[in-house]
């Protein structure tokens, strides 16, 4: 039986409208040639399976130490989750439906009287996607200036130093390397019982698209992403409701009595919570979706109808299709993929950068373990502290933290004091009418050695990067209070609140 | 007589805050100090009492290291305890380590921790207080090419030592940067070893936690190692896959070839035909049963193909045999890929090498009458999706036997 493939790619380009009339003799031959099966290329310095925020900071960081690079990203853009449908595009929505819900709650006590004031979710949508388009197309410009090769397709292990790509344009493609860096990255954890379709059961990508405000909203997880996606469709005008199993919301990372006073402030803006709670299951069958919860101690059953339930459970590591098992590397019962402090796989020359390997899932960490991963290939050595991450919720307001909170401290035994001061006492918050929130240090109470900063306050995602610079320095919080901070600015609280630890506070 | 600067060699007792019995806690200002620099308070490490005084306000030239009183655990009793003789040993019972902010002992090991006196006095030079247990190393004294931050620059001014004696500290911050907590063991305000061993817990935390590693039991079907070369995804994909196979006849497209070539005098290529056909009969397909997939989903959201509800862009490719088919046939199985380097140097088909630009596709039949052209298409389906492959075909099928003229023209 003879059997012959049409070349897929030709048609792509060829047909369009029928006016590309007279195509080259011999195209069917030319097509087989230069995008079907290319020959094989000249070995790489490095391969990098994934372009998002771990892979394409180090492809750009590999080509600026002159190394020969290629990316294989296999959706359509370059930036990964974050840039395209997490990150970037939930911040336009935060900021945008913040103006809205602001216009229309908050601007009248300010002297400003506006008028008919309404919601077109559609050019909401759309300043959004020019937002992603333009980073987007920006990260494309660096692999350029950078020489960075970007192969678009599917990866997998065809050998220890090779990648046999399934190219988007269609074809294959073998790529030889004598480094791979694997930043596949990760995926919403779904609810096992809710099929995520994206419209009704969504996760945190679903939930920077939909199409009309929903009427009633049930978050399940009061982590981050639930709180900040919970938070936009709340302004917009959705009844929010956030299920959550463990008593506090924000996460494990996030201390205590931050979390208490971010509860406070987003119940009065409208969002409704219901802690240690559990749901049992859900119903995506009728119109909208049926979820049963009970109390997570046990307690009364009770069902919470909703038109949209947003999955934010956690995200995990995906791996899936990458051809692990072809060399033998394993991950761990979580799904990350195993690696050491160099970031390296049982196989030396194979690292694992970001959500797909261990650690926090964060962007920021990892862009730093990229440019450390090339660090080590290159100079032997690369820096990463993990106790100076920085974690930031774009709710309104912010809130921020860096290094460790007090219940993590108190479970170390670690003997340490605090330090707080109020947004309230602060003339420039005061005149924002921004008064919400504090920022609050806690210090060793020996050598007052700054240990964790926590702050909730309208800007406390920029601020906090104060704080990271003095962990990262082992600052005491006197080093702080004892440096300028510009007035009047609401860095004063900072300050302040450094002062408030080892000393007194001016202000407050 | 504890050392509250490196050039200290001896100090006069100003005054005692606390009297013998008394107990203080944590921070409490046991006694003031005289130097020749300046007056300094000493502070309680911990909680205790003072068990008895042995140089009495107002003593005057007190040498470093000399024992001033002892001090006892806040729960000792004092009327039975023992004070003991002068000259410790390095490893001293309890009681004598909860001395550590007050009588420095002179144990070997200070002469090889404290910074060597700058005047070279004879004097073992003082250290700050060290206490118990297993010790890890504190952080070595060097050059602070950087600027001391501020609260050091404060604490040694208030001190009167002169800023040049920080290099001297030893520093446990990050690359051996001089920190607070140092200039305070230094001082003897907390104990000596405890910021090293916060910057040793401080730099752990600074390590990602592979702690928590336990590999994943493994998969129960290890693939056979025949098809280790191999894509395992494809390769499980190909076990639930279907073959569709529908015939259709190309003498049209034929027909059509040679009017243009006629007319035009070009020829275009049966592949073009079919590839275009394939381009259109692929648009708007109907959604198949199965889920969408995450990435389909993904792409949706990022507007990077325009799926739309009911029906979205198939990317099947035909396959097409020479062999005419049972109409419909659906036979499961892992298909055969052509090689592409036998199709390349001609070892898949015979016809291959004598093709020559325009001849028609190896592999397919070309006949000048209806029906002797015909050629079976198949594409394999996913399960779930032989509808949807059914309709592809159908349309190919369409398209090519009734006007195949448009996809040129």
């Amino acid at each position: 039986m003879l059997r012959t493939l049409v070349p897929r790619a030709a048609s792509r380009s060829a047909i369009g409208p029928c006016s590309s009339t007279l195509q080259p003799t011999g195209f069917c031959l030319l097509t087989f040639r230069g995008r079907g099966y290319a020959t094989e290329a000249a070995e790489h310095d490095l391969v990098i399976i994934g372009g998002g925020g771990g892979g394409y900071v180090a492809a750009i960081k590999a080509g600026q130490e002159g190394m020969k690079v290629a990316c294989i990203e296999k959706r359509g853009a370059l930036g990964g989750t974050c840039l395209n449908v997490g990150c970037i595009p939930s911040k336009s929505l935060l900021n945008n439906s913040f103006m809205y819900h602001q216009i229309l709650h908050d601007t009248k006590k300010r002297g400003i009287d506006v008028g008919d004031v309404k919601l077109n979710l559609k050019q909401m949508m759309s300043a959004k996607n020019t937002s992603v388009d333009g980073l987007t197309k920006g990260v494309e410009f660096l692999f350029k200036k950078n020489k960075v090769e970007y192969v678009k397709g599917t990866a997998a292990f065809s050998g220890e130093h090779e990648v046999k790509v399934n190219l988007v344009d269609g074809g294959e493609q073998t790529l030889r390397a004598k480094n791979i860096i694997i930043a596949t990255g990760s995926e919403a954890t779904p609810f096992p019982g809710l099929t995520i379709d994206e419209k009704k059961v969504i996760t945190s990508t679903g939930a920077i698209s939909l199409e009309s405000v929903p009427k009633k909203m049930v978050v399940i997880g009061g982590g981050i992403i639930g709180l900040e996606m919970g938070s936009v469709w709340s302004r917009l005008g959705s009844e929010v409701t956030v299920v959550e199993f463990l008593g506090q919301i924000g996460g494990p990372g996030m201390d205590a009595e931050i979390s208490k006073t971010t509860k406070k402030i987003l119940e009065k803006q409208g969002m409704k919570f219901k802690l240690n709670t559990k749901v049992l299951e859900g119903d995506a069958s009728g119109e909208g979706v049926k979820l049963k919860v009970e109390a997570a101690k046990g307690g009364k059953e009770e069902t919470l109808d909703a038109n949209v339930v947003l999955v934010a459970i956690g995200r995990r590591p995906y791996t899936a299709g990458l051809g692990l098992e072809n060399i033998g590397l394993e991950v761990d019962n979580k799904g990350r993929l195993i690696i050491d402090e160099q970031y390296r796989t049982k196989l030396s020359h194979i690292r694992v950068i970001g959500d797909c390997t261990f650690g926090p899932m964060l962007a920021h960490k990892a862009e730093e373990e990229a440019v450390a991963a090339i660090e080590y290939i290159k100079k032997g050595y690369g820096h990463v502290n993990y106790n100076a991450i920085p974690s930031v919720m774009y709710t309104h307001p912010e809130v921020a933290w860096v290094g460790q909170n007090e219940a993590e401290l108190k479970e170390q035994g670690v003997k340490y004091k605090t330090g707080s001061f109020p947004f309230s006492a602060n003339s420039r918050a005061k005149t924002n009418l921004e008064t919400e929130g504090m920022v609050k240090f806690i210090a060793d109470a020996e050598t007052d050695r700054i240990l964790g900063i926590h702050i909730i306050g309208a800007n406390a995602g920029e601020m906090i990067a104060e704080g990271v610079l003095a962990l990262e320095y082992g600052a005491s919080s006197e080093d702080v209070g004892r440096t300028s901070h510009a007035h009047p600015t609401l860095a004063e609280a900072f300050k302040e609140a450094a002062m408030a630890t080892y000393s007194k506070a001016i202000h407050y | 007589m504890p050392a509250m600067s490196p050039t200290m060699t001896e100090g006069n007792i100003a005054s005692w805050k606390v009297k013998e019995g008394d107990a203080f806690s944590t921070g409490d200002v046991l006694l003031e100090i005289e130097t020749d620099k300046a007056q300094m308070d000493v502070e309680a490490q911990d909680d205790g009492k003072m068990a008895k005084i042995m140089q009495h306000d107002g003593a005057k030239s007190v040498k470093v290291g000399t024992r001033i009183a002892v001090i006892a655990e806040a729960n000792d009793d004092l009327s039975t305890l023992e004070i003991p003789a002068e000259e410790p040993s390095p490893a001293s019972p309890s009681q004598e380590e909860k001395k550590s902010g007050v009588d420095a002992s002179q144990s070997s090991e200070s002469q090889a921790e404290a910074p060597p006196s700058s005047k070279g006095e004879d004097m073992p030079p003082a250290k700050p207080p060290r206490p118990s247990s297993p010790l890890p190393p504190p952080g070595k004294a060097q050059k602070q090419t950087y600027p001391l931050y501020p609260s050091i620059a404060q604490l040694l001014h208030e001190k009167g030592i002169p800023t040049s004696e920080a290099e001297k500290i030893p520093a446990s911050g990050p690359k051996g940067r001089l920190l607070k907590g140092d200039v305070l063991a230094y001082l003897g305000r907390i104990s000596s070893s405890y910021s090293s061993e916060q910057s040793i817990r401080i730099t752990k935390l600074g390590h990602l936690d592979l702690s928590n590693a336990k590999p994943a039991p493994p998969k129960e079907l290890a693939p056979p190692p025949s098809t280790k070369a191999q894509d395992p995804a494809a390769t499980e994909k190909e076990k639930t896959e279907t073959e569709i196979a529908v015939p259709i006849s190309l003498s049209s497209v034929l027909s059509v070839q040679k009017r243009i070539q006629a007319t035009l005098g070009v020829t275009f290529p049966l592949s073009t035909f079919i590839a275009r056909a394939t381009e259109l009969a692929n648009d708007d397909l109907p959604r198949s049963a199965t889920a969408p997939t995450a990435d389909e989903l993904f792409n949706d959201v990022l507007g990077l193909n325009t799926v739309s509800s009911k029906t979205s862009r198939g990317n099947y490719m035909p396959q097409i045999t020479a062999l005419p088919g049972t109409i419909f046939t659906e036979k499961a199985g892992p298909r055969r890929q052509t090689d592409i380097y036998d199709f390349l140097i001609g070892k898949a088909s015979s016809t291959i090498a004598s093709r020559s630009i325009g001849v028609p596709l190896p592999g397919i039949v070309v006949g000048s009458k209806p029906g002797e052209a015909t050629n079976v298409f198949s594409v394999s389906a996913a399960k779930g999706e032989e509808k949807r492959a059914k309709v592809f075909l159908e349309r190919v099928k369409t398209i090519l036997q009734v006007e195949p003229g448009r996809l040129i023209l």
